[in-house]
Parts: structure tokens; sequence; C-alpha cells
């Protein structure tokens, strides 16, 4: 479904990514983890473009995304690649001048052509599904955190997307409102969407992750099975990481 | 280069088609003019003569019974001159110390104003023999201490003596040219100003051209003439260069009015006629003025007495009915000004605005530079240069138009200032979120950014708008009489000018304070959607 190879991104001196090369499968879950500054965020922007990269290449089934790339064609690509690809921030970033309903219908409307009434009917159908069908009129700022990310989760649904990113979805909420979202993430994952989640709820990752990968200092120190990594950590570094979130 | 050849081919067709009708269309009208029996005027039949109302009696001034129509001594002699030409009079409003720049751009055919002779201006002008021979006259305060010419001359003392005359006139380069004279001068845009001046003591005297010395004597009682005219000159008509026939046959009208009497009896309809007006005569008789020679006509005797009165001053309420209307009617077109040129200056100034923040690399200079250009250049000048300029490279366009055009541009360039300022203040995340859910750039734009951008800039573009209200007062440079102007010319002569301010000033309130309130609601209706 996506395969990432050899990517490689570095700010100055510095380097984020480097020699990167993973490959995540249709219909599975996976889970990105590990200590924060480790270029799981960066990662997850590159896939989608919001971020680019210096060397490398990313693949989103049969679209291939160059680093060095011609710029129009890059275009083409990219906009190709994010009607296949949903991304969920962790700011969640809803437009404060559309409504609830507003949010949702917009990108159907205007990127994919839907009718209206179609896509309002989607557009409720998804609120319902992320339990918030009586706020659909609803201005972002009269909404909770919470209620914000689930309505942007519902805004990245809309566009039907093979793959959905979740860039630390929980990391600006409140313990009770994150259970609201982890909630609605695990439906998904339960329904068999395809999901990469870039987060710290190692309870999340363990619930619904088949595959995890650990990062740090911007490269991938192990991958594997859920309960093979958390129970069996091989790389030192993921046990240094483990073991620090779970003394808490 | 890689066009079809096809295309090329018409594209040189319609080229050399559009070449030879515009060579075409020049040798006719040079043609024309070298038939030369008739003179080339700007619509045929008409004689379209400039001057500038503000300027005041007895020349050219709104009539007290009807504010809309100008009368004054230079109103009935163009009458005059016209029918003799057997063409229409049709007076052009213009700003005086701007009249012959107004005549070079051919906005007019003539320009008759109480415009002096001058060697230096027959440069790039024609003009016709005096119409009037006038001198200057100093006036001071009755029982004042100012009694003779001596007294301004006298021992240098501080402060200095204060003398006021109107910009750019004769008396100004009177008193200029006698940097010995121990006062202090001061320029005023109409004649009557600096009388007032003198009459309220801010000035201790004023220097001015007989015609309104002698014509406002009444209004000012306590004004009085010290000593005798000094200085001498002589008003004509100025013509474009070249415009030869038309000179030569307002020269035959003013000898034949010279003649007939007809001049003096005008003259003296309006108190103006005095000894200096023989030179007139003269020049008549020898049929020469500085090369000037033709030969003279019978006079016609016919002469009757008529005299033009100078009504008192109005009061209070007798100045809102008398002017109210045409006050009214000329904020109605600061409002129409406003109205058509500011929706310009927004969209010009988003599209601007956007260019620089996410346009091409290539496109962002010239934006910079159009947005320093034009903030950095008054807009007066700006409108001077559509007005002036654009004529002599064969890009003609009408006041109004010139007007609207103007502020538009100017404004373009802060209204893209404040768009640039709004755009950046939308957050990165919210570009992201769209670029994310498929959008192009431009289309995020246009549904996600722009429209956050817009509701963060209302209160300082209805500020803008606020602001453009009155600027719109530069727009007199263009001829065109808005709602200062107006003041400005009604003020000068009825002197009516407390009244006049008063409801000036209340007319700007009531078209800008609605707007103040409209950016209030918006500001709360848009708060509700923002976080």
């Amino acid at each position: 479904m996506i395969e990432v190879m050899d990517l490689c991104k570095s700010f100055g001196a510095t380097s984020v990514l480097s020699e990167l090369t993973l490959s995540f499968e249709k219909g599975k879950v996976a889970a990105i983890i590990g200590p924060s500054g480790g270029g799981k965020s960066t990662f997850l922007r590159c896939i989608n473009g919001l971020e680019s990269f210096d060397r490398g290449q990313v693949r989103v089934g049969g679209d291939v995304l160059l680093w060095n790339g011609d710029a129009r064609e890059r275009g083409e690509r990219l906009r190709a690649i994010r009607r296949k690809v949903g991304f969920v921030f962790q700011q969640f970033n809803l437009f404060p001048h559309l409504d609830a309903i507003g949010n949702i219908v917009e990108a159907p409307l205007r990127v994919l052509g839907q009718e209206r009434a179609e896509a309002e009917t989607e557009a409720v159908r998804l609120l319902e599904r992320v339990g918030l069908a009586e706020k659909r009129h609803a201005w972002p700022h009269e909404l909770s955190g919470g209620q914000q990310q689930r309505v942007a989760i519902a805004r990245a649904l809309a566009m039907r997307p093979e793959v959905l990113l979740l860039d630390e979805p929980t990391s600006a909420l409140d313990p009770v409102t994150a259970t609201e979202v982890m909630s609605v993430i695990s439906e998904l994952a339960s329904a068999g969407q395809t999901m990469i989640v870039v987060t710290h709820q190692l309870g999340l990752v363990r619930a619904i992750a088949d595959t995890v990968h650990v990062f740090a200092g911007g490269r991938r120190v192990e991958s594997g099975p859920t309960a093979t990594v958390f129970d069996h950590p091989t790389h030192e570094k993921t046990r240094a990481f483990l073991h620090k979130l779970q003394a808490w | 280069m890689c066009e079809k050849p096809g295309s090329a081919r018409a594209l040189r067709t319609v080229v050399l088609l559009a070449v030879a009708s515009f060579l075409l269309a020049l040798s006719l009208t040079s043609a024309a003019r070298a038939a030369g029996n008739d003179p080339t005027l700007l619509v045929p039949g008409t004689l379209i003569w400039g001057g500038d109302q503000e300027g005041g009696g007895p020349y050219v001034y709104p009539a007290d019974d009807d504010p809309r129509k100008v009368v004054g001594f230079e109103v009935e002699l163009a009458d005059h001159l016209a029918r003799r030409l057997g063409l229409r009079a049709q007076f052009f409003q213009g700003q005086w110390d701007r009249m012959l720049d107004l005549l070079r751009a051919r906005k007019c055919d003539i320009v008759l104003n109480g415009y002096e002779w001058m060697p230096s201006r027959l440069e790039t002008l024609d003009a016709t023999i005096p119409y009037y021979v006038y001198e200057l006259q100093l006036l001071a305060r009755d029982r004042g201490d100012i009694g003779s010419w001596g007294d301004l001359e006298g021992p240098a003392r501080e402060p200095r003596r204060r003398v006021g005359v109107l910009a750019g006139s004769a008396a100004e380069n009177y008193l200029r040219s006698r940097p010995n004279l121990p006062i202090e001068i001061t320029s005023y845009e109409g004649s009557t100003d600096a009388m007032r001046e003198v009459e309220t003591g801010k000035l201790d005297a004023t220097l001015q051209d007989t015609p309104a010395a002698t014509f406002y004597r009444s209004r000012f009682p306590g004004l009085r003439a010290v000593g005798a005219p000094v200085g001498h000159g002589y008003y004509v008509i100025y013509a474009h260069k070249g415009e030869k026939e038309l000179v030569r046959r307002l020269n035959e009208g003013l000898l034949a009015m010279i003649d007939s009497g007809e001049i003096e009896k005008l003259y003296r309809a309006y108190g103006i006629w005095n000894d200096a007006q023989r030179e007139l005569a003269q020049i008549a008789r020898s049929s020469a003025f500085f090369g000037y020679a033709a030969a003279g006509s019978p006079r016609d005797a016919s002469a009757s007495e008529r005299h033009v009165e100078v009504t008192a001053r109005k009061h209070g309420l007798e100045v809102v009915r008398a002017y109210g209307g045409i006050l009214l009617q000329s904020a109605g077109l600061t409002l129409v000004l406003s109205c058509l040129s500011f929706p310009l200056a927004v969209l010009a100034g988003l599209l601007i605005a956007v260019g620089r923040l996410y346009g091409p690399a290539w496109l962002r200079p010239p934006l910079t530079a159009y947005v320093e250009f034009l903030r950095g250049t008054p807009v007066m000048l700006q409108l001077y240069f559509i007005f002036f300029f654009l004529p002599e490279v064969g890009v003609n366009v009408p006041a109004f138009w010139t007007a609207i055009l103007g502020l538009a541009i100017n404004y373009s360039a802060y209204e893209s200032e404040i768009y640039r300022a709004g755009l950046t203040a939308v957050p990165k995340g919210q570009m992201e979120a769209a670029l994310a859910l498929g959008m192009s750039r431009p289309l995020a734009l246009r549904r996600i950014i722009v429209p956050q951008a817009v509701r963060i800039v209302v209160p300082p573009v209805v500020n803008d708008f606020i602001a453009l209200f009155k600027d719109t007062s530069v727009c007199s440079v263009v001829t065109l009489v808005e709602l200062t102007k107006r003041f400005s010319v009604l003020s000068q002569s009825t002197q009516a000018t407390t009244e006049l301010m008063a409801m000036t000033a209340l007319l700007y309130l009531v078209m800008s304070y609605p707007l103040s309130l409209v950016s209030k609601r918006l500001e709360l209706g848009l708060g509700r959607a923002t976080p």
C-alpha cells in the first residue's frame, strides 16, 4: 500500500530522518512510537507531502513521490496522493469560519465535485459515526477539544481515504476527552480502516496496532508485531523508552 | 516562437491594418488642421472656457439665486465672445493654479480667468490681446496703523507685518520680487480668505487685483484701500499653441467690444471700470499689442447703465436654505467616488497581497515595488499623472474615471498591506489542513485562507474606507467639484464660512458614521465564527 524507501531529511547539519525504509499494508494498523524529537511526525508529514525530503521516495498505491521530482509533476502527484491519504492533526486545524458540517463537506464538494445533498448526507452519517450528530451546526470554537478532533476525523474520512494518517491525535487533549477520540479510532480499526498512528498512548497502540515501529534519533530502531515489541523489545532504546513510559 | 504559422499571419495582418488606419486618421486630422478655416474645438460648436469659481467675484462665482450656475464678468465676456464666433460658451471648472496645465492637456479650448499676460507662457500657449488692465491694490484695516505703502516699507519690526495674497497671483509675484520689504507673505487659495483675515486682524494687509478689491468692498466694510494701486498688467485669454485662427477671431471680438464700448458697459456693471482701462482703447486704436495687428471695427454707442450688486452676506438658516441643496449634490459625488473606487482598491489589494505571499517568485519584486511606490508618493501626484501626463502619450481618461482609478490604485497599496497582515495572521495549520484534504493551493486560498483573512481585516479596512471618503477631496485637482471643493467655492463667494463649514462637516459625518456602525456589526457577527 505505502512503501517508503531510503527517506532522508535534514535541517542544515541536523539529520531529522535518515535512511528510512518501511512499508505499510492495506487493512492493517501501524503505530509509530518513540521519544520526542525522534522524527515520527516529520516522517508522517513526508508521506502526504506536507514536508519535503532530501533523498529517497514515497510510493502510495501507484503514485511515486520523488525527492527531486519536477515541481509541476510533483504538485499533481501530491494531489493524487493526498486524495488517497487522509491526515488528522494534533491541533485539529478545523476551519473556524465553517460549522461542523461545513468543515466536513468542503473538500468533497470542491475537490471531488460531489453534489451538496450527497455530501451532507454522508457528513451526517460520519458525524453519527463519531458520536456528534447533534453538533452538526456548531462552530468549531463552541466544541471541546475532543469534539473538534472527532469532527476533524470525520472531515478526513469524508474523502474516503485508503489510508488515514494520525499525528498525535490525542496529545492536545485532557485524559477524559482523549478517551472519546481513542474509542473512535478503535472503532475505525475494527472496521478495517488502514491507519498509521503516531502516538504516546501505549494503551491505544496495544489495543489497535498490528505492527509497531520504534523511531529514535531519526532512525527506525525496531519493528515488529505489537505484542512482540512490547513484551520482548530487542533494542536498548526501545527498552529505555518503554521503561520510562511505564514508570509513570 | 512555437506559434502556429496561421495565427502568426493573422496577427501580423491585424497589426498592419491597425497601423494603417492609425496613419490614415492622423493624415486626415492634420489635413483638416492645415485647411484651417475653422478653429479646432474639443466639441464642435462649443467654446469650452476654463476657470475656477473658487477664485470668486467678480470673475467667475456661483450665482446667488442658483449656486449651480456661474456668473461674473468673465462669464458674460465668454458668452459675448462665443456669440460673436457663432459658438455656444460652456464653462469648465478647474483648480485655478492648474488651469494652464488643464489647457495644455486639452481639457478646454481656452482659459479666461484673470490670467495675466506673461512672455514665458507664450512658449507653450497662444494669447489674445488684453481684455482687462489690472493693478494691485493694497487693502488694510480701516483705522488700522497702515495708512500707506510707506508704513509697510518703514523700519523693520518684530514680529513682521503679515500680508496675505492669492497663491500664484500677480500680487504674490509682486511682493516676492521685493525681498527688501520687511513683511511676511502668506498665500491663500481664494482671494477673499485674505480679506477676511485682514478684517479679523490675523493679517495686517492684503494685496489684491483691482477687480477683486473693488468688487468685494461692500462685503468687507472694515477694510480700506491704502495708497494708489501699484503694479500693472494685462488679463489675456490663453489658447492652445498654434490655434492662430481661434486667437484671431477672439481678438476681433475683443477689439469690437472695446471699440463699441460694450466692454466698458460690462465692466461698469461690475464696478470694475477705472482709468487704467483706457489703455484697452489705445491698444484697440493702434491695433497693436506685442506684435498683434488688426483692423478696427465700427463703434456702437448705444450704452445703457447696468449695475451688478454684491448681495449682502447671508446668515444662519438662510445659508442652509440657499446652499444646502448644492452641498448635498456635491456630497453625492463624494459618495459615488468613494463607493466606486474602494471596492476596486480592496479587490486589487487582496490580489496583490496574495501574489506577494503565495505567488511565483518572479511576481513578488514587481508587486513589492508597486506597493512601495504608491504608498511613497502622494495621491494628488498620482491623479495629476493620470490626468495631465497620460494624455501626452495618447491616453485620455475623463476626470471622473481618473478620480476613481487614481483613488483605487492609491488605496490598493494600503489595502494590500492590510491583507498581507491578515493572511499572515491565519495559522499555518489551516493551509496544511486544506492541502491535506487534496485542495490545490489556489482553491485553499480562495475557500479557506482568504475568507479567514477577510474577517481579520474588517476593522482596518472599514477604517480606510472612512479615510478614503475624506481623501476624495483631492479630486478637485482633476476638476471634480466634490464636497470639500464646493465648500471652498461657496465660502469664497459668500463668506458664510461658519455655516458652510458646519454643514460640510455634518454631511461628511452623516456619510461616514453609518460605516463605523456597519463595521462594528460585522466585527460582532464575524467574531462568532473566529476561535
